[in-house]
């Protein structure tokens, strides 16, 4: 040491505190650590879960939540599982507008859960944190549907979807999940909540305003503020209207199904054989259509899991049991099995029907799915045993009725786009005299064509229009549903 | 049997795996983590990438940003992979441009730049690039290739603010620390959208423990102005009578501290004397700010222990910014707040290299702050770098917008652009359709070869961006933060350096740069200009230190500038500026009856989108296209409905928007986003008349409902 030069020990002296940069690091190693704050440290007791806590005045809309999400849990380029909206209102002298970010919400009535037919969502009993079985999924995407808040991403890459699970394993770690951590406001925390007080929070409509009814799923996100929110305040999307996925093999899989139940129920009314035969053949093409669906087609067995609380589960079980019914009763025709098939085939369209019904989508309400699917049903068995020869004159005139009230009752859903409010009935409607007016002029103008040809004594060209009608309703069914959705950006 | 049961009840399996793999925190290899600061914006956040994983974490233990980053810096390695990069050099022939070879490349620059006089040369750069690499340039095209007149797209955001600052403290000197955020007691925000623009900052105000008074000045209600604890909003481009009436008030109140004033500014009397016809009432008149909200303000300025003034765009871009950023010095100047912790009069840049170009880009001012008027200057220039005094132009050439002027008029054939992008950015553009036409030679030098103005291109160079070379930026608080390689750049792209470094050679100008070799030998060189200058930084060891740092080892504190009340004036003391507030260039009229005011729209954008349109997460972060923003009772006076198509008219052009309705916007005032190409077909073309920076922020337009066909 002493050989060295006065300067030199000089420098080393000052250097032993290493650079600017790593004292700096030393003074804010309190800073570093302050998320520990954002994380509770005590574990839920029973009746308590995790829960976001979205502290709405420190949130300026930065996003990074969304960001630091995608690059911590590896997310595809194009896959966020945070979004971050804005709410908006007041007037020129109190203007207001508020960003509002939002992941899942870790339900205390997961839908997500419920309607999955291969039990691949579970609520872990202690933390309550809703997750999702990756490798358990079959990419039905059912829960895109049920989930009010848009909260499971589809990932076409694996065919599956995926979602927050509020980074269950860095909490576990004593970390914060990566949206708490990288909020430089400190505006995400994670909270303990208790479920009586979250529902009864939800009962008296304080989730969020201009959100999704909440009392569908009891969503546990926390949004406070100690401001008043504006009586005007609106999502800045508000007046977007969203088309929805296509969904195409669906609609395949749920016309054809209709069309085999129908055809295959009235043929005997029509004394009809062959009927039984062809309702055979389209309810496997129907099958098959449904398995073009799945993200993981070979897994779909899985789904017999969720007999006991998915009505996807027992519309698959129900169209099987149709399937290998009336195959049996189209080789040996026999009273009984002919009524149980067509049993099972009727349980088969009721379940379709709650399908969509459970979502609890506004304009998938029961009875006007049971409508439109039944509608389906009698129009397109009619249409096909006329079609392929059935002994009945009735038929061309049952079918001119059966299809008139479906389409005037479609049409008049249509009349909603003169609805004030600007409600999922009027947005549906906007979209289809809108952006899918091309698709609504076809789905009336083959149907209309089905009931002429029908009428003239041309059954053929009458069952084609009519199938093609029946696609194009089904096909609109889904793109102009209007799914509720937490409040967005300007898009 | 469990494989069985694993077929219908898969709890894990290589997605879930997939998943906790890109959890676990661990590095792929010790020591494999690249060190870098954040290319965007001028806060100069610290990244940490890991180039295996291709993901970027903040650092935790750097000065600025303690861990945290908005989506751009999460995002920064997203551009690099983008399908447009530009991978080899492209020339026009016979109307398209056609890949070559560097040597065709280089080959062609030089005979078509040398085919036009050395005085029709021009380059218009950036603050994107590294402080080493613009240094480089400067001396390159100005000692070199003997060209006159070379201007940064820094015209565009921070002129105003270098104008201000020279004449009032002496040298272009951001005088603050992020700390200051901090420490104030009062923090006012003039025309800075800090939550949008800077969000990291306005993180650094969430951390202040004094429960400060936040006040902000901007016409729209801003994400900033809802968080604010008090927002004014005047009619825009009144901020200079607003300024004027605050410091009338203060001074009849006696608010002012008139020992600092004694000891250590110039020009107090006869500032005062020119805010006199500035009463409360006359500016509620002329700003539409009540004269209840205006004493409020002064209070609040006057009670303050610790009160800072930032500015932004707000000011810099306004046809009288620079007399704006000289009221705000002089509120912190006539108050006494300045050069104490929490205090300031303080410009918070825009590029992350604005910093870095004001000072060594050797366009505007000579290297380090320099005046090339000044023989003295030009002498230390010649010594230090080894060039002939006779080879250093008398003075700094032609701005940004007089280059263009230059175009027109013939004066100027050939144009080099180096990393920014004027066909999108540049005010009044469709003004600027004739430029391209005219010139003989147009240069891109970019890392794309599809922005607007590669587009337009004779010639693309292509180049390396931030992630794929090492250099120094420095950020708003004058800290010199290190960006480091962490990846290769795609195909034949080279770094900005190599490419002017080839150039040079081809030129015959080698030998003169041949100690500019490497961004650390040129480090060197700059440390060694600024030796004795304010921002002497010749002291510097390692990263992430503020200028001054005049010796090593860096003095450990934070480096606010002016503690001992002496500032770079010829006698130490600051200035006091004033003027008579002049009218507004394009007033609305009947036909054009509303204020179009431009700026950032989200976090997710930076500028004109040639960087942050690559990355999905900012693409979905962002709206897809231009929209305006207008007060629900215009939209409802005009029919317009929510989302509806519009059209904005202005005297240089129409452009179609969404009419996004909202509060934010005052009546009679619009908002369109500037990362839209189509924001600056509005623009008119008014600057301010000292620092020739454009006031993009207020253009005369009416807005009209589409009719049937349009729309």
């Amino acid at each position: 040491m002493t050989d060295l030069a006065p300067d030199v020990l000089g420098w080393l002296v000052a250097h032993r505190e290493g650079t600017a940069v790593e004292r700096f690091a030393r003074a804010h190693a309190r800073g570093v650590a302050r998320y520990r704050e954002l994380v509770p440290l005590e574990r839920p007791a029973p009746g308590e879960q995790y829960a976001f806590d979205v502290d709405m005045d420190a949130c300026t809309g930065c996003k990074s939540c969304v960001t630091a999400c995608h690059t911590e849990n590896g997310l595809d380029a194009d896959e966020t599982w945070r979004k971050v909206g804005l709410l908006h209102g007041g007037d020129a002298r109190a203007p207001w507008q508020q960003p509002v970010t939002g992941s899942c919400h870790h339900c205390v009535d997961p839908a997500c859960l419920a309607g999955c037919p291969v039990l691949a969502y579970e609520k872990d009993p202690d933390t309550g944190i809703v997750f999702h079985l990756d490798d358990q999924c079959i990419g039905c995407r059912y829960c895109t549907l049920t989930c009010p808040y848009d909260v499971p991403q589809w990932s076409p890459k694996r065919g599956i979807v995926r979602k927050c699970d509020m980074c269950r394993s860095r909490l576990a770690g004593g970390d914060a999940p990566a949206c708490v951590a990288a909020c430089p406001n400190e505006a995400i925390r994670i909270r303990v909540v208790a479920h009586d007080a979250v529902i009864a929070d939800n009962e008296a409509g304080q989730f969020l305003p201009a959100a999704p009814d909440p009392s569908i799923t009891q969503p546990t996100t926390a949004y406070t503020t100690a401001r008043a929110i504006p009586r005007n305040a609106l999502p800045a999307d508000y007046y977007d209207v969203h088309a929805e996925a296509a969904h195409a093999p669906l609609v395949v899989m749920l016309v054809l199904t209709q069309l085999a139940v129908g055809t295959f129920a009235l043929a005997p009314f029509a004394a009809s054989g062959a009927g039984a035969m062809v309702a055979v053949a389209l309810g496997f093409v129907a099958l098959g259509a449904s398995l073009f669906h799945l993200g993981r087609p070979h897994l779909a067995f899985r789904a017999v899991l969720g007999l006991r609380r998915s009505w996807l589960s027992r519309e698959i079980v129900a169209f099987g049991g149709f399937a290998a019914l009336a195959s049996l009763a189209a080789l040996a025709p026999d009273r009984a099995l002919v009524a149980a098939a067509s049993a099972a085939g009727a349980l088969g369209v009721v379940a379709s029907t709650m399908v969509y019904a459970a979502t609890r989508r506004a304009t998938w309400r029961a009875d006007v799915v049971g409508l439109k699917f039944l509608g389906t049903t009698i129009v397109l068995g009619l249409a096909t045993l006329d079609a392929i020869g059935a002994h009945a004159s009735w038929l061309p005139r049952a079918l001119a009725i059966a299809l008139g009230v479906k389409l005037a009752f479609e049409a008049s859903l249509l009349a909603h786009a003169r609805d004030r409010h600007h409600g999922p009935w009027k947005r549906s409607a906007q979209l289809q005299l809108g952006r899918l007016r091309a698709l609504t002029c076809a789905r009336f103008a083959t149907g209309a064509g089905a009931i002429a040809f029908a009428l003239c004594g041309v059954p053929e060209a009458a069952v084609a229009l009519a199938l093609a009608g029946e696609l194009c309703e089904r096909a609109l069914f889904f793109v102009a549903a209007c799914a509720p959705r937490m409040p967005g950006a300007l898009a | 049997m469990s494989r069985l049961s694993r077929i219908f009840r898969a709890r894990t399996g290589p997605y879930t795996e997939e998943l906790e793999r890109a959890r676990a925190r661990a590095p792929a290899a010790p020591g494999s983590i690249v060190k870098s600061v954040c290319g965007f914006c001028s806060t100069g956040c610290g990244l940490e990438i890991d180039p295996h994983r291709k993901t970027i974490a903040p650092a935790r233990d750097y000065p600025v940003n303690l861990g945290m980053a908005c989506p751009k810096g999460w995002e920064a390695l997203a551009p690099l992979g983008a399908r447009d990069r530009a991978t080899r050099p492209l020339l026009r022939k016979r109307g398209s441009l056609v890949p070559v070879s560097w040597d065709e490349a280089i080959e062609t620059f030089v005979n078509r730049m040398r085919a036009v006089p050395a005085e029709a040369r021009a380059f218009l750069s950036t603050g994107q690039i590294t402080t080493e690499e613009m240094a480089y340039l400067g001396a390159l095209a100005k000692f070199g290739m003997g060209m006159l007149h070379g201007d940064g797209n820094t015209r565009q955001c921070m002129a105003t603010a270098v104008t201000a600052y020279k004449e009032c403290f002496g040298f272009d000197a951001p005088p603050y620390t992020y700390a200051d955020l901090e420490q104030s007691d009062v923090i006012v925000l003039w025309g800075s959208n800090l939550c949008v623009a800077h969000p990291i900052l306005w993180q650094r105000i969430c951390r202040n423990p004094h429960r400060p008074a936040i006040v902000v000045v901007d016409p729209r209600a801003t994400e900033t102005a809802m968080a604010a604890t008090r927002h004014l909003a005047p009619k825009p481009k009144t901020d200079l009578v607003l300024a004027y009436a605050i410091a009338r008030e203060l001074i009849a109140r006696g608010g002012i501290d008139r020992a600092y004033v004694d000891a250590h500014t110039s020009g107090f009397e006869t500032f005062a004397k020119g805010v006199e016809p500035w009463t409360l009432a006359r500016a509620a008149t002329v700003t539409g700010v009540s004269e209840d909200d205006l004493r409020a303000l002064v209070t609040l300025i006057a009670a303050g222990r610790r009160v800072s003034f930032w500015w932004t765009m707000g000011v810099n871009q306004s046809h009288e910014g620079v007399r704006t950023a000289q009221a705000l010095i002089a509120l912190a100047l006539m108050t006494g707040n300045l050069g104490r912790p929490g205090t300031g009069a303080n410009s918070i840049t825009g590029q992350c290299n604005a910093m870095g170009s004001r000072l060594f880009s050797n366009t505007s001012s000579l290297y380090g702050g320099r005046d090339f008027a000044n023989a003295a200057h030009r002498d230390e220039v010649a010594q230090i770098l080894g060039v002939d005094p006779a080879r250093i132009p008398t003075h700094a050439g032609r701005s940004y917008d007089r280059i263009l002027d230059g175009v027109l008029t013939g004066d100027v054939r050939a144009l080099w652009v180096i990393g920014t992008n004027p066909a999108h950015s540049w005010i009044n553009q469709r003004a600027l359709d004739d430029v391209y036409q005219r010139l003989d030679f147009l240069v891109v030098q970019d890392m794309y070869a599809s922005t607007e103005t590669a587009r337009k291109a004779d010639l693309v160079l292509p180049a390396a961006g931030w992630g794929e070379k090492d250099g120094t930026l420095i950020n708003s608080e004058r800290r010199i933060g290190r960006i480091r390689r962490a990846c290769a750049p795609p195909g034949e792209a080279r770094t900005d350096l190599a490419i002017f470094q080839a150039i040079a050679e081809a030129w015959g100008a080698g030998p003169m740069l041949r100690r500019w070799r490497t961004p650390d030998d040129v480090f060197a060189i700059l440390k060694r200009l600024s030796k004795g200058r304010p921002c002497d930084f010749s002291g510097v060891e390692g990263d992430g230190v503020q200028w001054p740092c005049p010796t090593a080892p860096p003095i450990d504190r934070e480096r606010r500038l002016f503690e001992d009340g002496v500032f770079f004036t010829p006698d130490g003391r600051a200035r006091f500026v004033v003027d008579a507030p002049s009218p507004h260039p394009e007033p609305p009229t009947s036909r054009y009856p509303f204020v179009l005011n431009s700026g950032r729209g989200g976090v997710a954008q930076w500028h004109t989108q040639t960087r942050t349109s690559k990355s999905h997460v900012l693409r979905s972060l962002s709206p897809r296209a231009i929209y305006v923003e207008l007060n629900p009772l215009d939209a409802r006076r005009l029919q317009i409905a929510p989302g509806e198509r519009v059209k904005i008219a202005s005297r240089r052009g129409d452009v179609i928007a969404r009419a996004f309705v909202t509060t934010r916007v005052q009546p009679g005032h619009l908002f369109v986003p500037m990362h839209f190409a189509d924001a600056n077909v509005l623009t008119v073309a008014a600057f301010d008349p000292h620092s020739r920076q454009p006031a993009y922020k207020a253009s005369a337009v009416n807005l009209v409902r589409l009719d049937k066909f349009e729309r």
